[in-house]
């Protein structure tokens, strides 16, 4: 099916929240040690998940102990049934909530309404939802997707009365109108975001208040919590605090937290909801999903989510992280167009507060995906076809190269036919070029031979299949660089790194592309590469991969594998070009580096894996600002993301559209000249938006930048001569 | 007795969330004071604990007792006392006995509270063994413990933040420097 444009109403929504969230959450941990607060929060959670069944038996003790009635729900159904009988018993005929994530995955509010009970939401936002008839579509501000003038509309249609499109006046109506229905209610049901083991208490988190009164005031209070919430003690729940509301509102702490020991009126029944995580829990690799504590800052970083939202990004639970605790709760294929919605960025990783690795763990559920549900038919041609065949991988392009008089215009390539406009509307595809890398290479070694430069060590560059085929250029400016610091250059294989496939979850695709480029890469030396996604693959998943860990294949491997230290020692050689400079050579390029060179505008575009996985933006940045003798100009704007992502912009090109936008737009209110970055997937996707759309920008990799700057000049124009230029061994 | 570095941090954090914070030299003194800010907002009906209404006594202040649901709903403000205040992010500290008080401080529109000055500590964590103790305790209602930090807020609706949506829209909160020192 295909889907709608994005709205952009609502992105501009979303990514102002995101900006405005990403202050104040930088302003909360400013002085805290981010990473050994959730490095602790992340070990008390698997503490807890591997003590499960003795903290929950704790709890339960304790919480009867207090008077608290204790039941163990398996499935949504029976968590519901348990409800009603709660409901029923007290003759109560409607129910007032306070959010609960948990009774989203349950369905609770249709079950109860298709038995003659009403369910009120009393959460502003999920009131506002409830009204519309719609879902909540972010866990934390649930009505993120509305207006005020849509929630005037929702207010006047279900209350009766005209409604002004005033905030202040909006939120005074519904205290009213929330505040008679929670003093009326025979009983209250709120979450928890924490299960305290050691005294049977419940810790409950809201901003409006909301959570104390449903809790407080009706006779009878509900819990319904997930299995996965109980944590050993009150310290426990209090860093879990400290760490959620910092990462869900940017707030040092919500306005109200309560922690309830027993009933706080007549009675306290607290259902304890399994639905499927005890299966989750005995899979050792994804287990680590269930240290979620629902903050959403995954969910807020995630550039898919700000474009689309969560009414398509979610099922019940949103974003990547959703995708896997929907694979589990609610299905498999349930989980399938979430999975494939995350396009692998990583950002989400770096801002967990449970150091869950959601990137990773969704490769893995789509390896899992299309090994139990299927693939679609043009991924089987292109990535287990074409890219986990090393030899129809040469062949592919081959044919390309061959048919490119035809196939190109302008250095670009001809726009598609009508019926698949909407993969290159938003961006020229490029051409293949008219000589891969691996042939100008020859050629320009024989030239080195001749310079009399001491040689320091090999280096093997690898170059990855669009250096190879289209951007030929940057790889014969890395190697120029690097052969004039002295290093003894070779080319590695010019396959596929296998990432395509892997990030697709077509592990076997992706473990025939990494073990060929293992098994044919020299035994000695670093291995260099042109783009982080490779580096990414080839140090870290592709390892995985033939050794079963995380966002490998789950299946045996069968043959078996190369040796495990081989592996290590492989792995342990692979680095990307600017950080393999920015370690070991920037004293000797600063040497280099001529007088009076040209000095552009330029500003830095941060690839994904570049900055998320490999950290190595600023890295990049200092080698570029050295090329050029100046300062850059940084860019601003909400993802940062130009929306490749390999197969993702394939997938959904009206997601990569909108990133692309954005990204063309931030790049030209620099002013920059020249836009540098390190990753090829991201200079084919700018530098052909910016043709698509007329925009001069000058687009180059980093080792065009420096290999130029060597030379005391600016990168050769585009489509003149692909690989003119001298090389900066006879300068 | 008051640590100066941890009160001042306390009202920054305090301000910081939305809180009104004023100093006084002694319980009574605040009461006092607290009995003008209700005349001036021509607020009559306030409730309050029994602890706190037998302090007010002489000072011109009637509070109701926060006895019943409907009593507190209809209450324009409430005067309570926090057991203890975090610095680290300006939070009162309330160990509920488990009555309606725990109603007073949500329900009126207006939630005005004494701290003592030396029951502010460096932040919530300090605290974990003071809660696990009185969570550990039995008794019907359960022991309950509230961190109320700031006025009730929303951003639910264009991510607009808006005061008042539930709970109290102002919290003022006298911070009694002097008492017992």
């Amino acid at each position: 099916m295909r889907a709608a444009a994005p709205d952009a109403r609502l992105k501009a929504t979303l990514q102002a929240f995101y900006e405005s969230w990403a202050v104040k959450r930088e302003n909360c941990f400013r002085g805290l040690d981010f990473e050994a607060l959730r490095e602790t929060l992340a070990e008390i959670k698997d503490d807890a998940i591997a003590r499960q069944d003795t903290l929950l038996a704790r709890f339960e003790e304790q919480a009867r102990r207090h008077g608290s009635l204790v039941l163990r729900a398996k499935d949504g159904d029976e968590a519901n049934r348990m409800v009603l009988e709660v409901l029923e018993r007290h003759g109560a005929k409607k129910v007032v909530k306070s959010k609960s994530m948990v009774s989203e995955e349950t369905r609770l509010n249709a079950y109860l309404a298709g038995r003659g009970v009403e369910p009120r939401e009393t959460d502003l936002g999920e009131w506002i939802v409830q009204l519309a008839g719609a879902s909540p579509t972010h866990m934390v501000m649930p009505a993120i997707h509305m207006t005020r003038q849509g929630v005037a509309r929702v207010f006047s249609e279900n209350l009766g009365r005209p409604m002004a499109e005033d905030i202040p006046a909006l939120v005074r109506v519904a205290r009213e109108e929330l505040r008679r229905e929670i003093l009326a209610a025979p009983v209250g049901l709120t979450g928890a975001n924490a299960l305290i083991a050691e005294n049977g208490s419940i810790m409950v988190v809201t901003n409006e208040g909301n959570g104390r009164l449903v809790s407080s005031a009706p006779a009878v209070h509900i819990v319904l919590a997930s299995t996965e919430k109980v944590v050993p003690s009150t310290a426990d729940a209090l860093l879990l605090l400290k760490m959620l509301t910092k990462s869900a509102t940017g707030q040092p702490i919500s306005s109200y937290v309560s922690f309830i020991a027993g009933p706080p009126r007549a009675e306290q029944t607290i259902i304890l909801l399994d639905n499927h995580r005890s299966e989750l829990r005995a899979d050792a690799k994804f287990r680590e999903v269930l240290r979620c504590i629902k903050c959403s800052a995954c969910l807020n970083v995630c550039p898919v989510y700000q474009v689309v939202g969560g009414e398509r990004f979610s099922h019940v639970y949103m974003g990547g992280i959703g995708s896997l605790l929907t694979a589990w709760i609610h299905g498999l294929e349930e989980s399938k167009e979430l999975a494939g919605l995350c396009m692998g960025c990583h950002r989400c990783d770096a801002v967990c507060s449970t150091k869950i690795p959601i990137a990773d763990l969704v490769v893995a559920l789509k390896e899992r995906l299309a090994r139990e549900t299927g693939k679609k038919l043009w991924k089987r041609l292109a990535l287990d076809g074409v890219m986990g065949h090393p030899a129809a991988h040469r062949g592919t392009f081959l044919a390309a190269r061959a048919v490119r008089p035809i196939l190109q215009k302008k250095g670009f390539a001809r726009s598609l036919p009508s019926w698949m406009a909407r993969y290159d509307r938003f961006r020229a595809l490029p051409a293949p070029a008219p000589r891969p890398l691996s042939g100008l290479f020859r050629k320009e070694k024989r030239k080195w031979r001749k310079a009399a430069s001491p040689v320091k060590v090999r280096v093997t560059l690898f170059p990855g299949c669009l250096i190879q085929h289209v951007y030929p250029e940057v790889g014969l400016a890395a190697a120029r660089v690097l052969a004039r610091l002295g290093y003894d250059v070779v080319l590695g294989p010019t396959t596929c790194c296998g990432f395509p496939p892997w990030n697709s979850g077509h592990a076997g695709a992706a473990r025939r592309a990494f073990l060929y480029v293992l098994n044919r890469t020299k035994r000695d030396g670093p291995i260099v590469t042109l783009c982080p996604t490779c580096t990414n693959m080839l140090a870290q998943a592709g390892p995985d991969l033939v050794q079963g860990g995380r966002g490998g294949s789950s299946r045996p491997h069968h043959p078996p594998g190369p040796g495990a230290a081989d592996v290590r020692d492989f792995a342990g050689r692979v680095v990307t070009f600017s950080q393999f400079l920015a370690r070991n050579e920037a004293e000797a390029l600063k040497r280099l580096m001529p007088e009076g060179r040209p000095a552009r505008t330029a500003t830095y575009h941060d690839s994904c894996h570049h900055k998320h996985v490999l950290k190595a933006s600023e890295e990049s940045r200092n080698l570029v600002r050295l090329a050029l003798g100046r300062d850059l100009v940084e860019m601003t704007g909400p993802s940062a993301c130009c929306g490749f992502a390999g197969a993702f912009s394939v997938d959904h090109p009206e997601v990569a559209e909108a990133l692309l936008a954005d990204r063309l737009a931030a790049v030209e209110a620099t002013g920059a000249e020249l836009v540098a970055l390190d990753c090829p997937g991201c200079l084919l996707q700018i530098r052909g938006g910016a043709a698509r759309a007329g925009r001069k920008a000058d687009v180059r990799h980093t080792a065009e930048v420096l290999e130029a700057a060597l030379r005391g000049d600016e990168p050769p124009r585009l489509r003149k001569k692909r690989s003119s230029g001298r090389s900066p061994l006879s300068g | 007795m008051v640590t100066p570095g941890l009160v001042d941090r306390f009202v920054e954090g305090a301000l910081a969330a939305g809180a009104e914070v004023f100093r006084a030299p002694d319980a009574r003194g605040a009461i006092a004071a607290a009995a003008r800010l209700f005349r001036d907002g021509k607020i009559s009906r306030i409730v309050g604990p029994p602890a706190l209404r037998r302090e007010a006594e002489g000072t011109g202040l009637v509070l109701e007792a926060a006895d019943g649901i409907a009593v507190i709903a209809a209450a324009e403000a409430a005067l309570v006392r926090a057991d203890y205040g975090a610095a680290e992010t300006g939070s009162l500290v309330r160990l509920d006995p488990g009555d309606d008080e725990k109603l007073a401080w949500t329900l009126p529109p207006l939630c005005v509270c004494l701290l003592d000055g030396r029951k502010v500590v460096a932040d919530l964590q300090s605290l974990a063994g003071v809660l696990a103790d009185h969570l550990g305790r039995t008794g019907v209602p359960g022991p309950q413990v509230s961190f109320i930090t700031g006025p009730s807020r929303t951003a639910d609706i264009e991510c607009q933040l808006t005061i008042g949506v539930q709970g109290p829209a102002r919290l003022v909160i006298w911070l009694i420097e002097g008492e017992g020192s």
